[in-house]
């Protein structure tokens, strides 16, 4: 009797926590069935919830009748971009904060976490003012420039959290070998910190790939906009407006998220802590 | 820590540890160099602008003291942006937290399929904004939007509802799906706080009596005590400073009546050309958070 009244409160407990998942997904979920639905069946009353039948002419129609290639290929840029530049600079920067004394170290590190704190709004004007005055308005190198302003303070402060785990032992080893400290961090520090850069980079790539803001205020032609803003000027040019191509679009510009995010599972908490939250 | 190869090490001019500082600070100096261009320096101008009155397309500047700082405090418009912006910050940060913790509750337990569990609710908080608010404008679509159907198939409602266009339901709508977007990173911190609480505490608890809720309010919740604190300051500063997702999802209206701080730069900056006054409302709502910025700093440095 014990046994089996254990095994159906077991199962109940499966069946809510289940439901819950899946409301939660549901909107998720219902991206993917629209983007599969011919259009003329979202109009139906009582909505269909499975397509009557799947239909690709969505997606079809995205890659060859609207700018979205295009938008894909800047947002590619600018993830790619934004990375490289980020996770050289910090790479560096956080072996300077996690082995390395000098004054003001600690005050830095703080001052680095303050700015990954900052609203964009309050530097977004002084930014496109620059923009203006340097030349780079509309181009894809001012939205680099303005990436590195969140992408920087977060990849350090997360790089600096994986280095500060490496055992001092091997580097003191190979310096008591000889090694220079520039040696000793090339061929000991980096391949040991290797899945905390990958890692970090790919978080990196997610924030200069979800970006909005920056993108609506430092580009306004098809040509070097990204898919945040590109997508969104699909919704506000149409004359009346086509969700299923819509949907499209964004289970589009999630697939790359779906992928990496397989990917880090191992490393989620860290990573969306930026180390801020040990708890 | 470093020093093992001191001993060895020749000595030149400089001391090896003077010369390691140096070899330190050469490396730290990019970072110092590109965050003093794209953040210190846009910060001060932020500050010296909001003492001038520009107008955009000319660009043409005049000293105006604190004018634009007057001019705000004495309008109804920045009172009721900052009300609008506690008003969200407050709603959409206690639904994470609630749903949060419950969440993260039910999957700590044993559940067929966790891992698959985990992902799909962890999800949201990676999805780009402009892929949330497309999917979420969808479906309140008061015409063919699901929400409406299903609401009124189940008879809560008889006629369809105006989510995003009408007060309050425009308020609480961004609430809603502000915590659906954002929740997930409360999931994340407590379910790997809730792991490294000892079984032998509620081992301890069941022993003396204590119930499934005593458990959670003797145990879990005290344990869970630091870990909230520093989630409600993190996420108090970025729900404070949300612009995507509000812009997106009202642009602040009906009229003004869910327009935050962050959305009222905007609109002085880039719609009105008001490049002082935009810059005078960012550096106040700079002011205000710097005060949940210098607690999260004081935090998280114990």
């Amino acid at each position: 009797m014990q046994t089996g009244h254990s095994i159906w409160r077991r199962i109940l407990f499966n069946v809510f926590a289940w439901t819950v998942v899946l409301l939660i997904s549901f909107p998720l979920l219902w991206m993917i069935l629209t983007s599969l639905k011919p259009q003329s069946e979202l109009f139906l009353i009582p909505p269909t919830i499975l397509p009557s039948e799947i239909t690709f002419e969505h997606y079809q129609r995205l890659l060859t009748e609207t700018p979205f290639l295009t938008y894909l290929r800047n947002s590619l840029w600018l993830a790619a971009g934004t990375t490289a530049v980020v996770i050289v600079v910090a790479a560096l920067g956080a072996h300077s904060l996690v082995r390395f004394s000098y004054p003001g170290r600690e005050r830095l590190a703080r001052l680095v976490l303050f700015t990954y704190l900052l609203p964009s709004v309050v530097l977004i004007i002084p930014l496109y003012l620059f923009m203006i005055r340097v030349g780079l308005v509309n181009t894809l190198a001012s939205l680099i420039i303005a990436y590195t302003t969140f992408a920087l303070p977060y990849a350090l402060w997360l790089l600096r959290s994986f280095m500060a785990a490496i055992p001092v032992d091997l580097e003191a080893a190979a310096l008591v070998d000889g090694a220079s400290r520039m040696r000793a961090f090339i061929d000991v520090i980096l391949p040991q910190a290797l899945p905390g850069i990958i890692s970090t980079a790919l978080f990196t790539s997610i924030l200069a790939w979800n970006e909005y803001l920056y993108a609506l205020v430092l580009v306004n032609s098809d040509e070097v906009r990204p898919l945040t803003t590109g997508v969104m000027s699909i919704l506000i040019t149409s004359f009346n407006i086509e969700w299923s191509l819509l949907m499209a679009a964004s289970v589009m510009m999630s697939v790359p998220l779906i992928v990496i995010f397989v990917f880090l599972q191992r490393f989620l908490t860290s990573g969306f802590g930026a180390g801020a939250v040990k708890g | 820590m470093t020093k093992t190869g001191q001993g060895i090490a020749v000595r030149k001019s400089l001391s090896l540890d003077a010369r390691y500082a140096i070899v330190g600070a050469i490396l730290i100096a990019p970072t110092v160099l590109i965050l003093s261009t794209v953040i210190v320096y846009p910060l001060v101008s932020a500050i010296y602008l909001s003492v001038f009155s520009i107008y955009t397309p000319t660009m043409e500047g005049e000293f105006v003291g604190l004018a634009n700082y007057t001019r705000l405090l004495g309008s109804g418009e920045f009172w009721r942006s900052l009300l609008n912006n506690m008003i969200w910050t407050a709603g959409t940060l206690s639904l994470q937290i609630v749903f949060g913790i419950l969440v993260a509750l039910l999957l700590h337990r044993k559940l067929i399929f966790r891992a698959l569990a985990r992902s799909l609710v962890l999800f949201p908080y990676f999805l780009s904004t402009v892929v949330a608010v497309l999917v979420w404008r969808w479906m309140l679509n008061d015409l063919y939007g699901v929400l409406n159907h299903m609401l009124m198939w189940a008879r809560i409602i008889d006629m369809p509802v105006d989510w995003l266009g009408s007060m309050p339901n425009a308020m609480i709508s961004l609430i809603f799906i502000g915590a659906w977007k954002y929740f997930p990173f409360v999931v994340i911190a407590v379910l790997a706080r809730l792991q490294s609480i000892p079984d032998e505490l509620y081992e301890a608890a069941t022993i003396d009596g204590a119930g499934p809720f005593a458990r959670f309010t003797d145990v879990t919740l005290p344990q869970l005590k630091d870990v909230l604190i520093v989630i409600v300051l993190l996420r108090t500063i970025w729900d404070f400073k949300e612009f995507d997702l509000i812009y997106l999802l009202t642009g602040g209206g009906p009229i003004i009546a869910t327009q935050t701080l962050p959305l009222m730069v905007y609109k002085e900056a880039f719609a009105l050309n008001q490049m002082g006054g935009a810059s005078a409302v960012a550096v106040l709502m700079m002011l205000i958070m710097l005060v949940f910025m210098t607690l999260y700093l004081r935090k998280s440095g114990d």
